[in-house]
């Protein structure tokens, strides 16, 4: 519960619009076109890239598996490279969101590729650890970086992972809304553990993509008010 | 002095002002240090222990070397650096071995007897009944090994990436390559600014060990390419260590790997016996996808090769292979999902990356395609997909899991007739049914095994690049007792191919342990364990029986018809 407080819970009426079923078995049934861009040609089935940038040990692969899979692994093993992972997510308007994601290692050796990664991605998730500073202050690193280097309108999203941990927090949920508002990203504290927030993560990711990503999608009331009462939320959620 | 030297860093800060980097016999440098141990060996009888394991803070009976078998440390800290520098007059005797050595390279030998006590040290040091003056503290990463220098003592072989700005204390001149000190040797690997080291009272040969240290900068190469020099020319004291995050596993694999693999010291890879058929349906995708643009198309299954295929005029080495398949194996996270990761085949290129797709398509099978190209992925995702459905279609996959349960070549499965052989219908021309007993009237069957007291064979194909290894069993059955028999191997291959000595074509030794005889020949290489009390006629007997049978199966153990390797 501790995490609550990160992403004001009252607050996101929006989300009532919108029910997303996970479906699991999707990744293998869609085809795979070569498109690398989020987005897609075809209006019911959309695709987003989304990439999860920072330091090693802080949960990304985590997160991942426990969005795609539902599956927590304590033990769970560092990453090498990038994974590759998608789910593929139905809203109620019968429209499927294919989300291809890149669970990028946190290894230093890896920084300089990481650009093969984010390259072209709609979404980056940059993920610190709450219990761990140097992960925040490395958090910061890969926003600058893709500040400097990323695509302009690129989603950002920075996320304090291992909420669940709160008696060890070193990181103060101010100090990451702060830094996130200061730049333009949306904040979420998540725990791969006890699942809390994750769907979340993903699912404002996909709210706060470009109106030409959802403008299709207009036609619906129910998710045109959804997004509104995103954008207001988010609105709030900066004025915090 | 022996209060310098057993408080090292400090002394050692003070003399990097004191001293120039290029003195090479300088001990000041801040090393970083990675430290890989093998697993200790437990068998009792071994006579390659010193007495050093006797000590009484050595708890064998806890056995925690069988089950973390290797480990490896990652430091960074002052090695040789403790106690020279602090008393530049020091008399230079092999007690303040730092400085000692410091003065010049005058002495090879007295480099190496100073290096005799201090191994000697290592091995004693903290222990009740070692030697227990300051030279004892000599090396401080075994005092460093806190929390595990028990096991760390325990190991008999460790090995050493060093890196620093100067020289190594022991590369003026660059002609010490090993130091033997008792049962003790040192082998040292210079490749430019990375040293590697090797302390092993293992009695292999230096040869192997040298091969040893070769492949463990050929791992670091794998992750981090040769440009990894760049960063120390920039910066000499440039920090490794961090670079390497979480690829301890990697290394421990592999050293792991030395004392179970015979690829390590053959250099060349095996297949998993497969019908000459479903591995060619196998081999048909994978060449399809190459000539797409994929440099390397590798399916194995564990360390064992299914099939593989490479772009026009490209070879891969077994070397990389190993290492490859090293890397994908001990990282957990390859399983996990598909990867896309930059590694380097050192012996391909070391200076660059390829990019890998590694996918498993169940715990032990998996592909992985290489290509040059960084966004590629794609591409090599379609391919997968292409060559999965081939897979699945032609039933290589349910063959794959059939051959690892049926296992390889049985030296009780050898032919006793080879000649007449019909086709390829039974699994290694085994021929099961017929042959489970009668093996027995015709030949004396010494002990357990084969025929002829046949207890295991490796058969090295020269222009396949390709070895076959018959599995073991009893009496070689306990991995101690496998590990055993690949040392004695290991010492065999590297008397065969002794420059020295000249080549030998045939060897024929008997020890308490075991009858070996190898055979080399333009064509192949065979080398066989029999029981200690074999007759020699009809272990020579056997061993032809052997080449025949391997002949026979030839189309179902190895790859044949690859793309040309040209190394």
């Amino acid at each position: 519960m501790g995490c609550a407080s990160s992403l004001p819970g009252g607050d996101l009426v929006g989300f009532f619009f919108l029910f997303i079923f996970f479906d699991r078995s999707s990744g293998r049934l869609t085809g795979l076109n070569n498109a690398e861009n989020s987005g897609a040609p075809d209006a019911k089935n959309l695709r987003v890239k989304l990439v999860l940038l920072g330091d090693s040990g802080v949960g990304k692969s985590c997160i991942v598996l426990r969005f795609v899979r539902g599956q927590f692994d304590p033990t769970s093993k560092v990453t090498v490279g990038a994974s590759f992972l998608s789910q593929t997510i139905a809203l109620q308007d019968s429209t499927t969101v294919k989300f291809e994601i890149w669970d990028t290692a946190g290894q230093e050796r890896y920084a300089a590729l990481a650009p093969l990664y984010y390259r072209g991605a709609g979404v980056a998730v940059i993920v610190y650890d709450i219990t761990s500073p140097e992960s925040f202050t490395k958090a910061q690193y890969w926003v600058k970086e893709l500040q400097k280097h990323g695509s302009p309108d690129i989603v950002m999203a920075l996320v304090g992972n291992k909420a669940d941990l709160q008696e060890k927090r070193e990181v103060p949920v101010q100090d990451g809304k702060d830094y996130a508002e200061k730049n333009g990203m949306f904040f979420i504290e998540t725990s791969a553990k006890t699942a809390d927030n994750i769907n979340q993560l993903f699912e404002v990711s996909l709210l706060k993509l470009p109106s030409d990503f959802h403008a299709h999608r207009l036609h619906d009331w129910r998710t045109e008010i959804a997004i509104n009462q995103i954008d207001f939320n988010v609105l709030e959620l900066h004025k915090l | 002095m022996s209060s310098d030297s057993s408080s090292s860093s400090s002394s050692g800060d003070e003399s990097v002002e004191q001293n120039p980097d290029s003195n090479p016999k300088l001990v000041d440098e801040r090393f970083d240090l990675l430290t890989l141990t093998e697993p200790v060996e437990l068998e009792p009888n071994h006579h390659e222990n010193g007495n050093e394991f006797a000590n009484g803070s050595l708890n064998r009976g806890s056995n925690d070397g069988g089950a973390e078998d290797d480990q490896l440390r990652v430091e960074n800290h002052e090695i040789f650096g403790d106690e020279g520098p602090a008393s530049p007059s020091s008399s230079g005797y092999a007690g303040e071995r730092g400085s000692s050595s410091a003065s010049s390279v005058s002495g090879i030998g007295e480099v190496s007897e100073i290096d005799g006590n201090e191994i000697h040290e290592v091995r004693n040091d903290g222990s009740l009944e070692g030697i227990s003056d300051s030279r004892a503290s000599s090396w401080v990463p075994v005092k460093r090994q806190d929390d595990a220098s028990i096991s760390w003592r325990k190991r008999k072989k460790h090995f050493f990436i060093l890196s620093h700005s100067g020289k190594p204390i022991y590369s003026r001149g660059d002609r010490v390559k090993s130091v033997k000190a008792g049962k003790h040797q040192v082998v040292f690997l210079v490749k430019g600014p990375i040293y590697l080291v090797c302390i092993s009272c293992t009695e292999e040969p230096f040869e192997s060990l040298k091969g040893q240290l070769e492949l463990i900068y050929g791992q670091m190469i794998l992750i981090l390419t040769k440009s990894i020099n760049r960063c120390f020319e920039k910066n000499p004291k440039f920090d490794m260590t961090p670079l390497l995050g979480g690829t301890d596993v990697v290394f421990s694999s592999l050293i792991h790997s030395f004392s179970w693999n015979p690829a390590t010291f053959l250099h060349a890879y095996t297949c998993l016996p497969l019908a000459y058929a479903t591995r060619q349906a196998a081999g048909a995708i994978l060449q399809d996808v190459a000539d797409s643009g994929v440099l390397f198309a590798i399916l194995m299954c564990k360390h064992k090769v299914i099939s593989l295929v490479g772009a026009q005029k490209a070879s891969l080495h077994p070397d990389d292979m190993l290492l490859l398949s090293n890397f994908v194996m001990s990282s957990e996270s390859f399983r996990t999902s598909e990867s896309f990761s930059p590694i380097c085949l050192p012996r391909y290129n070391p200076m660059a990356f390829l990019y890998a797709y590694v996918h498993f398509f169940d715990v032990d099978t998996y592909l992985m395609l290489l290509t040059t190209s960084s966004d590629a992925f794609y591409h090599l995702k379609d391919c997968r997909i292409r060559i999965e459905t081939v897979l699945l279609k032609s039933n290589v996959l349910s063959e794959v899991q059939r051959s690892t349960i049926d296992g390889g070549m049985r030296v009780e499965d050898l032919p006793v007739d080879p000649l007449p052989r019909f086709g390829s219908s039974p699994h290694l021309g085994q021929q099961r049914p017929p042959t489970e007993s009668p093996e027995g009237p015709r030949e004396p069957c010494i002990g357990i095994g084969g025929p002829a007291g046949l207890w295991h064979f490796i058969y090295r194909s020269i222009y396949l690049d390709q070895y076959v290894s018959s599995e073991f069993s009893p009496p070689v059955s306990s991995p101690q007792q496998q590990k055993r028999l690949y040392r004695a191997y290991q010492r065999l291959y590297a008397s065969m191919h002794d420059k020295g000595i000249g080549p030998h074509k045939t060897q024929f030794r008997r020890d308490e342990n075991y009858v070996l005889l190898c055979w080399v020949t333009q064509d192949f290489e065979l080398y066989a364990a029999f029981d200690p009390l074999a007759d020699k006629a009809l272990a020579i007997k056997t061993c032809n029986r052997v080449c025949q049978w391997v002949k026979d199966v030839e189309n179902e153990i190895f790859l044949q018809g690859a793309s040309p390797f040209s190394w």
